[in-house]
């Protein structure tokens, strides 16, 4: 469909959000809880723009508001990334999830960029989550599941069940790897080879050749599963798997000579 | 007809230069540690080879990936990975049996070899032409799998 976008007269593919549709023409729009690979969780609230569909005004969160089929009586949208108006609605929200994650330094700077005024709202201190789900979702992804949203209203909270170490999780980080805010902790011990994170002291492989600690025992236990096969070779680190196979190869030529 | 790199270790001399102009393609900078192609040099048998992804036909990098961010190239069915979508969870990086898919983490991103979608530098720039891209044709598809086979015996054993 037609629309126009900060005055930029661009086509939309139907089915896509007004927040792709911009990303496509290069504008644009601030976001939070949107990551590619999981769009339209519309949590944050951060990406809203103004719609006007025949002269009624909305406000409505780009990462989730669908463009319609083509079509439809010849409708031309009109949307604006930046009003006064949206300016003065991010600029809240973005002082609300400072008071949600005030010890995060991306809000911290985003507080700053927005030119807030501190007031007296209640700050929970030392926190860094801003709880845009990201992590769940890329544990549930994964296939592994390990932790989710847990409690209500201003309880609310990313957790594995009951707080404790979960079976479920395998140490991969992919939920640390994808947090805008740096708010899961992971550590890796070299001393004693074990990675710490989600209330768990995971055992990290050292490869069989060079002595990299380069994943978990559990990941890997994890990916023999998905293939469904045995992993000898996997307990090399890349480089030295890369080496393995060439010697492998050296080896088998000078057999067949 | 889809085209793919054949690697012949008889004329690798074991210059680097594939490392070199590879990590120049993808990074701008000639680091032999951000190139997606590695020569192994084994000096006291007189033998050196590039290693390099092998575009398998059942990728285990594709099929772990999570959120389906390696897909295969229609037009050089090279394994591609989405940056954007990527989740840097580096599982691919473990599963793929080559060590062929690493990490940078310079560009935050995963890197593995994408044949320079459909112009790989490292044929081009190879001085000994160990490194050729070519459609395989029947016979060669033949002599390909027995030697594969064949290879597969030696390295199960060797790695039992
Ligand atoms: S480390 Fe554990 S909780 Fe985090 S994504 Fe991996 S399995 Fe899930
Ligand atoms: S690092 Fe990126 S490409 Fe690799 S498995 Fe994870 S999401 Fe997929
Ligand atoms: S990015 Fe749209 S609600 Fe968070």
């Amino acid at each position: 469909m037609k629309m126009i976008i900060d005055g930029r007269g661009i086509y939309g593919i139907p089915g896509e959000t007004i927040l792709e549709a911009a990303k496509r023409a290069g504008i644009s729009i601030p976001t939070l809880c949107h990551h590619p690979a999981f769009p339209g969780q519309g949590r944050c609230r951060l990406c809203l723009v103004e719609v006007n569909r025949k002269g009624v005004k909305r406000v409505v969160a780009s990462c989730t508001y669908p463009l319609l089929e083509e079509g439809e009586e010849g409708e031309e949208m009109e949307v604006k990334t930046s009003t006064p108006e949206i300016e003065e609605i991010r600029k809240d929200i973005v002082m609300l999830l400072y008071k949600q994650a005030p010890a995060s330094k991306l809000m911290q700077d985003l507080f700053r960029q927005y030119r807030c005024a501190e007031n007296s709202l209640r700050e929970n201190s030392g926190e860094k989550c801003i709880l845009c789900n990201l992590c769940a979702r890329a544990c549930e992804e994964m296939g592994t599941g390990a932790i989710s949203l847990v409690m209500r209203g201003t309880e609310k909270r990313l957790a594995t069940p009951f707080d404790e170490a979960s079976p479920d999780c395998i140490g991969c980080g992919a939920c640390a790897a994808i947090c805008p805010t740096g708010a899961i902790e992971m550590k890796d011990d070299k001393e004693s080879q074990k990675r710490h994170i989600w209330h768990q002291h995971f055992d990290l492989v050292p490869c069989a050749r060079c002595g990299e600690l380069f994943a978990t025992k559990k990941q890997l236990d994890f990916i023999a599963r998905r293939e469904g096969k045995s992993y000898e070779t996997s307990y090399y680190c890349e480089a030295c798997r890369k080496k393995h196979t060439a010697k492998t190869i050296a080896d088998f030529r000078r057999r067949r000579e | 007809m889809e085209k793919s790199l054949v690697i012949k270790p008889e004329k690798c001399t074991g210059c680097r230069t594939c490392e070199l102009i590879c990590s120049f393609k993808h990074t701008q900078e000639t680091n032999p540690m951000r190139s997606r192609i590695s020569v192994f040099c084994f000096e006291k048998v007189g033998f050196s080879t590039p290693i390099v992804c092998q575009q398998c036909s059942k990728p285990a990098c594709m099929e772990i990936c999570p959120v389906n961010a390696i897909s295969k190239s229609e037009e050089t069915g090279a394994m591609i990975v989405d940056d954007i979508k990527c989740i840097k969870c580096k599982m691919c990086t473990v599963a793929c049996p080559f060590g062929a898919t690493i990490y940078d983490p310079v560009l935050d991103v995963v890197a593995k070899c994408d044949l320079c979608y459909g112009d790989p530098q490292c044929v081009k720039y190879c001085p000994s032409k160990a490194i050729t891209y070519q459609a395989a044709d029947e016979a060669h598809i033949l002599r390909r799998k027995s030697f594969a086979e064949k290879f597969r015996g030696f390295y199960e054993e060797v790695n039992k």
